[in-house]
């Protein structure tokens, strides 16, 4: 609904409040930030680093939660988070296949080993998305809009991603075989056909669940409906509708592909960040032998601002407080105090995400959204466990103090 | 309405992480080649088209 429909009807239009402060600080972060990076190192990188802070404020705008899009799914049984997931793929593996297949050089999709450790850590992630309160971009851009608990989930991620990282070499010695482009088998219209196919049945899945306990389906939050403020004013200060996050994710996670030649991810970044800080307290990374193949040692060896998941990390983060002070919301779910479980499922919760994420080649953005748009069969694993992952964590979510 | 954070809190810890990163930076291959050393190693132009997964791991048959 337009503002002038909202005035005709006798209402009046909440008055829109910018948080200056927290924006202003936001500008200045990126512009200190961007000049930096673009003083020393590349252009792209600095493309890379706006694509992070546009795709910071789409996942705050939006709320694109993959967290709470599947615990809705599970415990209120409404499935519309779930099936702005499932398009979001669709989509993508529609830009995103035929251009990492295209033959063009220098482009690396998001393809992983199938085998124990993807198991394993996909399911670990999936208690931990539930207990720690988001995934690893849902971390990242609660962290930006200044949610304190998250801070502490973001911690311990990055704690378990490092302890993941050097034991992830046993993990790989356990029963596992190489990774499998669906591509190979099925061409690339075929993958494509094949995975459009298996989406489409997971909607299905999820209409049927909704319906059953409805009656009907709920599809206001995909659609541009029952908005209380105008296009612009909703496009800057939020609440995006489904579809306007998912047409902006698409997008970034296609230009991360063609200007940093792999596709986005989150969590590798951690693993630095966690290595980088042990190594500045005296601990000899390189002896593990993670940190001794080719693209973590030279990760690790070099600066932050040339490690393209960090620089994007980096603009996320900007991007979700720039979005949040906007919206006037900043630090808006720290008012209360947090309680002892709550900070306990926090730390858990953190724990496990960072070690299932390294264990399962990263987290929903990095092994699920990427690997399915790369056409990769690790993807639709990782997928399947962490949502079993995922119902266990909700099952433990009361013990935790933590909220429906 | 009180706001719900600090203001020094939030530039402190933005300006903490800051430095954090530009010290990493002063330390690292690619401040030393843009200061002029030569034979230098920068992680800019690697690309990771060999490894097996996006993290550099190997594949589970190079390592049987």
């Amino acid at each position: 609904m337009s503002e002038s429909a909202v005035l005709q009807a006798g209402m009046k239009p909440s008055a829109w409040i910018v948080d200056r402060f927290v924006v202003l600080t936001a500008l200045a972060g990126l512009g200190v930030l961007g000049g930096l990076i673009w003083l020393e190192t590349a252009p792209f990188m600095v493309a890379l680093f706006a694509i992070g802070t546009v795709l910071g404020m789409a996942l705050y705008h939006g709320a694109f939660g993959f967290t709470a899009g599947w615990r809705n799914l599970v415990l209120k049984k409404r499935g519309a988070g779930m099936r702005a997931q499932l398009m979001l793929f669709a989509l993508s593996s529609l830009i995103m296949v035929p251009m990492l297949y295209s033959g063009q050089a220098g482009l690396v999709g998001a393809v992983a080993p199938v085998g124990t450790s993807l198991v394993v850590g996909s399911f670990m992630f999936g208690i931990g998305m539930q207990l720690g309160g988001g995934c690893g971009s849902g971390t990242l851009f609660t962290v930006g809009a200044g949610n304190i608990r998250m801070v502490v989930t973001l911690v311990f991620f990055i704690a378990g991603a490092v302890l993941g990282s050097i034991h992830l070499p046993w993990w790989l010695d356990q029963p596992g075989f190489d990774p499998v482009p669906l591509v190979n088998t099925f061409g690339v219209s075929g993958a494509i056909i094949v995975q459009l196919l298996a989406l489409g049945l997971i909607a299905r899945w999820v209409n049927r669940v909704e319906r059953k306990a409805h009656g009907t389906i709920e599809r206001n939050e995909l659609l541009w409906k029952g908005q209380e403020h105008g296009v612009l004013r909703t496009l800057i200060s939020g609440r995006w509708p489904f579809t306007w996050a998912i047409l902006i994710l698409a997008a970034g996670n296609a230009l991360t592909l063609g200007i940093g030649g792999s596709p986005w991810s989150v969590t590798f970044a951690f693993n630095v960040w966690g290595a980088k800080a042990l190594e500045a307290v005296g601990v000899n990374m390189s002896q593990f032998e993670f940190w001794q193949w080719d693209y973590p040692a030279m990760a690790l060896k070099d600066s932050l601002l040339t490690n393209i998941p960090s620089v994007m990390n980096f603009g996320l983060l900007l991007g979700a407080m720039l979005a949040a002070g906007l919206a006037n919301r900043f630090n808006e779910a720290s008012r209360n105090r947090p309680q002892r479980r709550p900070l306990l499922a926090a730390v858990v919760g953190g724990l496990l995400l960072g070690y299932g994420a390294r264990l399962g080649f990263g987290c929903n953005i990095g092994a699920l959204f990427s690997g399915i748009s790369s056409a990769s069969l690790h993807a639709w694993i990782w997928f399947a466990c962490a949502f079993a992952g995922s119902f266990v964590g909700i099952r433990l979510r009361p013990w935790f103090r933590l909220p429906e | 309405m009180d706001k719900a954070y600090s203001r020094g809190r939030i530039l402190i810890m933005l300006g903490v992480i800051l430095a954090l990163i530009v010290v990493d930076h002063l330390n690292s291959p690619t401040f030393a080649f843009n200061s002029g050393q030569g034979n230098v190693q920068t992680a800019l132009t690697q690309r990771d088209e060999s490894a097996c997964a996006p993290c550099g791991a190997p594949c589970p048959s190079t390592r049987n």
